[in-house]
């Protein structure tokens, strides 16, 4: 029984502290929301630098074969600073789905993402089939020695900048993973700003071209393989949010002891002191489920998916709670755009909303 | 980062394990498992069958009669007393007066009171809330004047758990006034029998007579029962709030509660209610692993202190909540009233047969919040201790 990072993961937490330190404070954060990329290139340079891009992917394929621990305590320390870089859909979605491929250049597309060259994208929602992500109706269908895809997609993280796409489709009824390059004829991409400032795409595609080379995974192997991923990203998340939580409720300890009024400090009165005692503990306990996540996917303990339902039940109702008790305590600055506290409040709804929100995994949870 | 227990420890899991299934005494089980309460016999019974076991010092170190076990082991141990449905041990003698005795006491003190209280051959109450002084303790009144070689006691405690078959109660006494309240506080031990000690029953909106007040007049103890130094009380009062870390969030009973609750509900078809012990279930896991990360900070030679009080609201939330749910199940068929002593005439109601017990227990556990440190006391620690402010 041992719950203490290792010196490593210590380190690399300090690394990203730092980092964060130096180069995402709010101002610099708010000139980054500015930028149509909507995140800064020199910072994905830097992270590409600092070997940040290579965590999560195994040593064969040039990573540093970290797992699930690594990731979140990375996620937590982004969470903290707001961080905009698209770390989650680049390398957490399209790395896990393209290592447990069976793709065969998947070694020289995972070189190029740890470099920063590339941006790769997972496309899997559409729509009206809401967190349903196999009733898709984007298919594939066999014409001579090729594939060829039709439909479309939505809600794509980055899609501006990343040169090919992995789509969730059906082939022949069953569910498949496909990668597509975005030169391709007959592909088609419509870019817009999301909550919160990244970017997102949606996707058509008009009898698209592909090789069948360009198959990750078929049918129960494109489940499992997709579901991994859900996993990963979703605890991702979770921490980012963990991360989020800690800093909104610091952020209002500190603010309502600098605020006067009524000639003393707001911090002075047991009914926020109380508040933000239930802050402080609702991050805890989502962290307790979030380490809990953490280590049983680490072990790949069967368990894990209902852990990680649970977790994001808690990560949805928690930072709902954190959000709106964080912009509450900071009065009318916590609803200003140029505070930052508004902005962990649109992080936590855009977080829920993300691989299944509460409601979804409420029900995922009851089900298993 | 590993959260596994060792070989060992699973083993000494396991050895309890088995303990309590063969040897755990009938009559007490049979009891709890038909929710039937436990009378004082009953009570002394389970204790001296864990005096025979060797588990009544579990967390007591070896010097002094207890079974030196370590964290780990303290936790896994009370876990399997939960699962296999075992009364909670009585706190009073095993887990506040008795490493409040072998910490602070004199040798002579310790030969004398240490051994009762591990074979339960005497029972303990808690003498420290009084009718002016809840939340506020240290407010406390009843004094103890010095006499020659005794104390003269006048006051009264309230509140006081089953002071009906204590054989003694340990006391915060006032033996100065001081300007800071806190200063002239003193830890006594008495005997029940003790003349001019008077107890009289507060029965609880369950019906039940768990509490008493306890009336001290002229009550004369010898000063050799002071324990440590005269002014230090509350020190030792402190002592032992944060000696009992586990078993405060109730983590392996309310898991056992809420597993049969799912049970006893599986036939309703009640969405509504299903999605509430769904809600409670996840919120019982986070709670769990907050005890185990605790439990691994202790093993890693941490102390954790205002952290513990998270525990202790969450615990007790859940405990609440689980009894809520139990009434919601139960519906309109907790109507009928079962005193203490069981229904008049032996009439059996209608509706499940966990509707009755549910209301008591939803009615008496209101009380979990609000001992212990009531959990408003328990967020202004973490305030003032974790949050600066």
């Amino acid at each position: 029984m041992n719950l203490n990072y290792s010196d490593e993961q210590n380190m690399l937490r300090d690394q990203v502290l730092k980092f964060c330190e130096t180069n995402y404070d709010f101002t610099d954060r708010e000139k980054i929301l500015k930028l149509e990329d909507g995140y800064d290139q020199n910072n994905w340079n830097q992270f590409a630098e600092l070997g940040w891009l290579a965590i999560p992917f195994a040593e064969e394929n040039g990573g540093f074969n970290f797992g699930p621990i690594e990731l979140t305590v990375l996620f937590e320390e982004f969470g903290k600073a707001l961080v905009l870089e698209p770390y989650l859909s680049s390398v957490v979605m399209s790395g896990t789905l393209l290592e447990g491929s069976s793709l065969p250049h998947k070694v020289s597309l995972i070189e190029k993402i740890i470099s920063g060259e590339s941006h790769i994208s997972v496309a899997y929602a559409e729509p009206s089939i809401g967190y349903n992500f196999y009733n898709g109706t984007t298919s594939v269908s066999e014409k001579g020695d090729d594939l060829v895809l039709n439909g479309s997609k939505t809600l794509v993280l980055n899609a501006q900048k990343s040169d090919h796409f992995i789509v969730l489709a059906n082939k022949n009824d069953q569910p498949c993973l496909v990668l597509v390059d975005k030169s391709s004829d007959g592909f088609s991409m419509l870019s817009f700003q999301s909550l919160g400032g990244q970017t997102c795409g949606d996707l058509t595609f008009e009898n698209v071209v592909v090789s069948p080379d360009a198959m990750l995974a078929e049918g129960d192997a494109a489940v499992t393989l997709f579901n991994s991923m859900l996993n990963v990203a979703t605890l991702c998340i979770s921490a980012e949010a963990v991360g989020a939580m800690a800093a909104s409720y610091q952020k209002t300890v500190q603010y309502t002891k600098e605020r006067q009024q009524f000639s003393q400090p707001i911090s002075n009165f047991q009914v926020l002191q109380h508040r933000m005692v239930d802050m402080f503990i609702e991050t805890e306990i989502t962290k307790s489920l979030l380490i809990k996540a953490t280590l049983q996917l680490d072990s790949g303990d069967p368990e894990a998916d209902k852990t990680i339902s649970a977790l994001k039940v808690q990560v949805g109702k928690a930072g709902k709670y954190i959000g709106q008790q964080a912009v509450q305590l900071h009065g009318g600055m916590g609803v200003s755009d140029e505070m930052s506290i508004g902005h962990y409040l649109k992080r936590f709804t855009v977080i829920d909303s993300m691989f299944g929100n509460t409601q979804y995994h409420l029900n995922k949870f009851q089900a298993s | 980062m590993d959260i596994s227990f060792s070989e060992q420890d699973l083993q000494f899991k396991e050895e309890i394990r088995s303990a309590l299934e063969n040897e755990f005494p009938t009559h007490v089980r049979e009891k709890q498992n038909q929710g039937i309460s436990l009378d004082k016999q009953d009570m002394i019974d389970y204790h001296k069958f864990l005096y025979t076991k060797g588990w009544a010092g579990y967390n007591w170190p070896v010097e002094h009669g207890g079974t030196g076990w370590t964290p780990v082991q303290i936790y896994l141990f009370l876990n399997e007393l939960a699962i296999a449905n075992c009364p909670t041990i009585l706190p009073f003698g095993l887990n506040m007066v008795g490493p409040v005795i072998y910490t602070f006491g004199n040798q002579e003190q310790k030969d004398k009171f240490l051994p009762d209280i591990l074979q339960f051959n005497t029972w303990w109450c808690q003498g420290y809330s009084e009718p002016g002084s809840g939340s506020d303790l240290a407010s406390l009144n009843t004094k103890a004047v010095l006499d020659g070689d005794n104390y003269i006691i006048n006051g009264s405690k309230t509140w006081t758990t089953l002071a009906q078959n204590a054989d003694w109660i340990f006391c915060l006494v006032r033996t100065e006034t001081t300007n800071k309240k806190q200063e002239g506080i003193s830890f006594i031990l008495v005997d029940m029998n003790t003349p001019g000690i008077e107890v009289k029953p507060i029965i609880t909106i369950d019906g039940d007579h768990e509490v008493n007040s306890v009336f001290f007049t002229d009550v004369k103890v010898p000063a050799s029962q002071l324990i440590g130094e005269e002014g230090k009380g509350w020190t030792y009062a402190k002592f032992l709030l944060a000696h009992e870390r586990f078993g405060i969030a109730a983590v392996p009973v309310s898991k056992v509660s809420l597993a049969n609750l799912k049970d006893k509900t599986a036939n309703l078809q009640d969405l509504d209610l299903d999605r509430k012990i769904a809600e409670l279930e996840i919120d019982l896991m986070a709670l769990e692993f907050t005890e185990l990360r605790t439990l691994a900070a202790i093993v890693d030679g941490a102390h954790p202190g205002a952290e513990s009080s998270i525990l202790k609201i969450r615990g007790t939330e859940i405990q609440q909540r689980l009894t809520e749910l139990y009434v919601e199940a139960a519906g309109q068929y907790i109507l009928p009233y079962e005193g203490p002593e069981g229904f008049e005439s032996n009439r059996s109601p209608a509706g499940p047969d966990f509707a009755s017990p549910s209301v008591a227990s939803y009615l008496n556990f209101r009380k979990t919040s609000i001992y212990g440190g009531s959990n408003e006391i328990q967020k202004n620690i973490i305030a003032k201790a974790i949050l600066g402010v």
